[in-house]
């Protein structure tokens, strides 16, 4: 009997325990909720490798989203027009005193007038030398994450504080998207001559945009969080939320459980089907947005020069097999999302994209059959197609560990077996599938998407035949279709330097069309982002497709 | 480790004894939870190979109309989000995740037996090298060892089949050198040595045949441990991968759905891998019970 | 003893180098640490990178390059985040003791409770109950067991108490602002040193029992009862002493093992701790963490195998003659 002592004294510790915490969890939402003390904690399912933005280890998303925009000044900031197209639209950053200039003539020569209110948060004007220093960085450092672009830059001046002119060597048409979009301007007084990397990986005490790191390298409490509070000496609209505290939940599944349990007030999660019932129903006291107008294109990508897909027919065949809309509708129909892409460039370049090409596809079994036995198969006792006793079979090969790709896939493999194809399923780790695996040509058919780093059309990268990876280019080309059209190359081509804004929509278009006619890949599905935040967050809340959400948090408010 | 040194040494005081099979089977069915748990564990391994046959509807049959249902009188275990019926489809994983936890106990055990023999039969520096390449095994985290494996050879089956029974082997080889070093001085063996018998022989049809039951044991140990790993490792994203289905890839991509209204999709999967690995448990604990009478009730 | 000692210590550090070695030449087989170079455009930045890794030179002069360096504390820089990889061991050996800490107190004190009350009353109800309990607790996956904590332990305690904060937390070891010992560390430790304990205290708790009933049906026990001794002294002075022998032996080797399972659970709660830096590693291919940190888990299993021994010659006075 005396024994129960043993047993009793754990017990007793962990009843108490539990009553003690009951106690105090009860009494409500005093503890940390977002409108009581001012602080904004959003879960975030990513946690940047560091904070030098130029760097290659800068590569991630989450990173620009949370520390880079709100942190450092940029040239222009592109954001969806508020019209009714889907496009974005560029717009000069309160840094320039207006639209930058560009001066007539065949060499392009940019120049950009600075506000002359712009200060870093030690009351020192941003001026030209800032821009000079940070072009310097990008082509002169080591480790540096990407140069495209700014390697067609001859020269950038500084005729006064206030002026930048920049000199192109090579035409450049994205030209907005430099001195920003993923970099930020950095300022020289503070790195000019000391080593930039060491001073900004970890964080950094300065700033250039309405926020700043909560005391510096104390901001970023690594595998924890970052946070920013408001940037004193921003010149623009003050910042009013008192603290932003961005949490690291790299367990994304466990995202939208702490939204539930109150741990997060806000989220922008990858669309991955497992939350999307719950969202569905609505959450109480939450608002959500979802949007399809995004930069990310989810697309069967065509190995165009290997059997089965090196035939125009049987690529076709394959596009009338599916009902894409369906597909989608089946994927993203809880977040409103039921139409199926129809083209290679995204919806925030939607101006540039024309949809008559691939909306042709959609699923046709009589189609399939006639395509088919023009090229001599037949069905199977299986049901599979099948020329000369041997059936047509191919394997998908997609990302590992992606919920939302394991499931298009199987809908996918469904599918296409009812039209008599055969697909297998491998799916394999990223950096297998882009470093080795699509760069090779070692598929036939794969599953990833298309993500557009700025509004900017074209895609000469992946699909121009002389970006064919090949011994002549060291491997280096980004076409890992292999997709060779007559006549795609000069117009993609001329997509990607031709500054004539109407000529270039018009180029786009045609390039479109030839990609859609002859099925070289088939789009599904703009990768909708979504927004889920508490009804206390208040403002201009919207989905920035190229900059995050957070880019205009200064103008948000927090309401009890 | 006194387990099993009676056994296979003739009978007590002379008289013809019961033999050693009926001795231990009457002992085994003694043990109720074990048998019951041996009558559960065949019909699951039957269920899940004869799945075609048995599992109401067939592997991978989507149902997009109805998507995620709770269980009801049609869908005992309910639907997942693609509407397919959650009991065939584990019906259909269970093959996988017993076939790997049958062939990694195989492949450990055979491995585990060769190493333990040989380190406890030839001693001296086969006893030295062997005993240390164990503890190194046993020093590096799994998990590592597993990740990399996998990471380099890509997570197929035969790759996570074959890097689990490179990590379970370790209890096994000890296990049998302590029962190596036990029989190898005894007169049966010396006498089989002395006629000329060849040590291969000696271990394998004197000695090996007499460790039979302590071996058994640790292969029912490793069934239950490849099976808890495969499912680790699925959370992590290293284990069998889709379209192959196993018992811990549908638990570790229900993950998201804990707190939602389709919870009895992290429920079931989870489910069977306890009531599996329980069972294997259980007829682990029986045999060892009907092979050591004098042991204690541990 | 000493030299019984110093010659396990001797050996424990040819096991260690051992497995350094396997750590080092498995990671350099399986990860390439300038595999996430290959988008960069500029193709020269990979093969500088090759060459300012050394990657060009022997596997067995990196070895040796690498193992001066561990030795002298620089176990290098982290190919992914470039941070100094002992910083980042060192942040998160700090998280996992603190799990590692309460889950082993925790265990110990449940396991030997349960243990001891399950052998006195052998086949009394309680016994059945935590036999049964315990060998649920060996045989539930970890994860799982996870994951239906948070459903109950969060979920149907907020729908059950109409709560609008949960009483237990699940992301990470503080709320947003805390910090230090207090009620909020306890309710978000309450899960995930749950979970890490789950299995300790089944296992342990069946070797305490078994132990501690050898003890009591030991001779001596018997004498001293049958001398009078009260039965609750006799527990407690003589039979648990005795019974806690190899039970504590078998503890330090499990303690050793523990990191292994931190990694599913720092998973799972979003704690920065040793395993989730293990789950970040193998997925971004960084190989210097990989390598230092396999080095560091082997060097907690050898470091409780010593204490093992040392406990077992502390315990068991025969062992400190011979």
């Amino acid at each position: 009997m005396k024994l129960r002592k043993y047993l009793v004294a754990p017990i007793a510790v962990f009843a108490l325990l539990s009553i003690s915490l009951a106690a105090c969890g009860s009494n409500g939402s005093n503890g940390n909720s977002a409108a009581a003390d001012g602080t904004l904690v959003v879960g975030a399912d990513q946690e940047p490798e560091c904070l030098d933005w130029v760097a290659t280890c800068s590569g991630t998303s989450w990173g620009s989203w949370a520390a880079l925009v709100t942190t450092l000044p940029q040239a222009y900031f592109s954001h969806a027009s508020s019209g009714s197209s889907a496009a974005y639209v560029y717009e000069p950053s309160p840094l320039l005193a207006g639209e930058a200039t560009v001066a007539p003539g065949d060499k392009q020569i940019i120049t950009y007038r600075l506000n002359p209110a712009a200060v870093w948060s030690d009351g020192v004007a941003i001026t030209s030398t800032d821009f000079k220093y940070t072009f310097d960085q990008i082509m002169s450092g080591e480790d540096i994450y990407d140069t495209t672009g700014y390697a067609n830059i001859e020269s950038v001046e500084t005729p006064d504080p206030t002026t930048v002119v920049v000199s192109y060597k090579e035409r450049f048409a994205g030209w907005k998207g430099l001195f920003g979009s993923g970099y930020g301007i950095m300022p020289s007084h503070l790195l000019d001559g000391k080593n930039r990397n060491a001073i900004m990986k970890d964080g950094y005490t300065f700033s250039g945009g309405p926020w700043k790191l909560d005391g510096g390298k104390s901001g970023w409490k690594k595998g924890v969080s970052i946070t920013l509070v408001p940037n004193e000496n921003y010149w623009g609209t003050k910042a009013t939320i008192k603290k932003v505290v961005f949490r690291f939940i790299t367990d994304t599944s466990a995202l939208f459980q702490a939204f539930k349990a109150g741990e997060v007030d806000f989220l922008y999660p990858q669309p991955q089907p497992d939350w999307f019932p719950a969202v569905k129903g609505g959450i109480d006291g939450a608002t959500i947005k979802a949007t399809a107008d995004t930069s990310s294109v989810e697309a069967l990508w065509l190995n165009n020069s290997k059997p089965p897909f090196d035939n125009e027919s049987i690529r076709k065949a394959i596009a009338y097999s599916l009902d894409r809309d369906a597909i989608v509708k089946r994927l993203f129909g809880p977040l409103g999302v039921n139409k199926a892409w129809q083209s290679f460039n995204p919806p925030i370049v939607a101006a540039y994209a024309d949809p008559a090409g691939f909306s042709g596809y959609t699923l046709d079994l009589a189609k399939v059959a006639e395509l088919m036995s023009s090229q001599g198969y037949a069905k199977g006792s299986d049901g599979y197609w099948a020329k000369d006793g041997a059936k047509l079979s191919f394997t998908l090969k997609t990302t590992v560990g992606n919920k939302r790709r394991e499931l298009t896939a199987q809908i996918l493999q469904a599918g296409f077996k009812t039209a008599g194809f055969e697909m297998k399923i491998k799916t394999q780790d990223a950096g297998v599938l882009f470093g080795k695996t699509a760069p090779s040509g070692d598929f036939e058919m794969t599953l990833y998407a298309q993500v557009a780093t700025g509004p900017e059309p074209g895609n000469c990268n992946i699909f121009c035949s002389v970006n064919i990876p090949t011994e002549a280019n060291g491997g280096s080309g980004n076409n890992w279709t292999r997709t060779n059209v007559a006549g795609l190359d000069e117009l993609l081509a001329k997509v990607d330097v031709e500054t004539d804004t109407a000529q270039r929509i018009s180029d786009s278009k045609q390039a479109d069309l030839l990609t859609g006619l002859s099925a070289t890949s088939i789009p599904l599905d703009p990768l909708p982002n979504t927004l889920i935040f508490r009804n206390s967050v208040r403002g201009p809340v919207a989905d920035n497709a190229t900059l995050g959400p957070f880019w205009n948090m200064n103008l948000w408010t927090l309401k009890g | 480790m006194p387990i099993g040194a009676e056994l296979g040494i003739g009978g007590i005081d002379g008289h013809k004894p019961r033999s050693q099979w009926q001795l231990f089977r009457s002992r085994f069915l003694k043990h109720r939870l074990a048998v019951f748990s041996l009558i559960l564990l065949i019909l699951l391994i039957f269920a899940c190979f004869a799945a075609n046959l048995v599992a109401p509807f067939p592997a991978n049959q989507q149902d997009l109309v109805i998507g995620a249902v709770g269980p009801n009188a049609h869908h005992w275990f309910g639907t997942d989000e693609l509407g397919r019926d959650m009991l065939s489809e584990i019906l259909y994983a269970g093959r996988t995740s017993l076939r790997i936890g049958l062939t990694v106990a195989f492949l450990s055990t055979l491995l585990g037996t060769l190493v333990g023999a040989v380190s406890g039969y030839f001693g001296k520096w086969a006893d030295q090298g062997l005993m240390r390449l164990t503890d190194l095994f046993l020093v590096i985290p799994q998990l590592v060892v597993l990740a990399i494996a996998i990471q380099g050879f890509g997570s197929t089956q035969v790759v996570i089949a074959l890097s689990l029974a490179a990590l379970f082997w370790m209890g096994e080889a000890r296990v049998v050198r302590g029962q190596v070093l036990a029989l190898r001085e005894r007169e049966f063996v010396e006498a089989a040595r002395s006629i000329g018998a060849s040590p291969m022989r000696v271990v394998f049809r004197h000695i090996i045949p007499n460790c039979l039951g302590p071996i058994l044991v640790g292969a029912t140990l490793a069934v239950a441990g490849a099976i808890l790993t495969e499912s680790a490792l699925s959370y992590l994203g290293f284990g069998v991968q889709l379209p192959a289905t196993s018992w811990g890839n549908l638990l570790s991509s229900a993950r998201g759905y804990v707190g939602t209204p389709q919870a009895y999709l992290i429920y079931f999967p989870g489910m069977m891998i306890l009531i599996t690995v329980l069972a294997v448990n259980f007829l682990g604990d029986g045999l060892r019970d009907a092979l050591d009478p004098h042991g204690s009730n541990g | 003893m000493i030299q019984f000692l110093g010659r396990r210590l001797l050996y424990s550090i040819v096991v260690l180098l051992l497995a350094s070695i396997v750590a080092f030449v498995g990671t350099r087989i399986a990860f390439d640490p300038t595999a996430r170079l290959a988008q960069v455009r500029d193709k020269q930045v990979r093969e500088r990178e090759r060459e300012r890794l050394g990657l060009d030179k022997p596997i067995a002069v990196q070895y040796a390059k690498w193992v001066g360096d561990f030795a002298q504390g620089d176990m290098g820089t982290s190919e992914v985040t470039r941070q100094p990889v002992a910083t980042m061991l060192g942040s998160g050996l700090g998280y996992t003791m603190q799990l590692m800490l309460w889950a082993v107190i925790l265990s110990i004190i449940a396991a030997i409770a349960i243990g001891v009350y399950s052998a006195v009353r052998q086949y009394s109800a309680g016994d059945y109950i935590f036999t049964t309990i315990s060998f649920i607790g060996i045989s539930i996956p970890p994860f799982w067991f996870a994951f239906i904590a948070i459903q109950f332990f969060v979920f149907q305690l907020m729908a059950w108490l109409n709560l609008s904060r949960p009483i237990f937390y699940f992301v990470g070891l503080h709320s947003t602002g805390a910090s230090g010992f207090n009620i909020d560390y306890l309710q978000h430790l309450f899960l995930p040193v749950l979970v890490l304990t789950v299995q300790n205290i089944a296992g342990w708790s069946r070797y305490q029992r078994a132990s501690m009933l050898d003890t009591l049906n030991s001779d001596y026990i018997r004498t001293a009862r049958a001398k009078g001794v009260p039965r609750r002294q006799v527990i407690t002075r003589h039979a648990l002493r005795n019974a806690l022998i190899p039970v504590v032996t078998v503890m330090a080797l499990d303690i050793g093992l523990l990191f292994g399972g931190l990694v599913i659970t720092e998973q799972i709660f979003s704690i920065p701790g040793m395993g989730r830096i293990f789950v970040q590693a193998i997925t971004n291919g960084d190989a210097a963490v990989l390598t230092s940190w396999t080095v560091v888990a082997a060097f907690f299993v050898l470091l409780f195998n010593l204490i093992a021994d040392l406990a077992y010659g502390w315990l068991d006075p025969r062992v400190r003659v011979a």
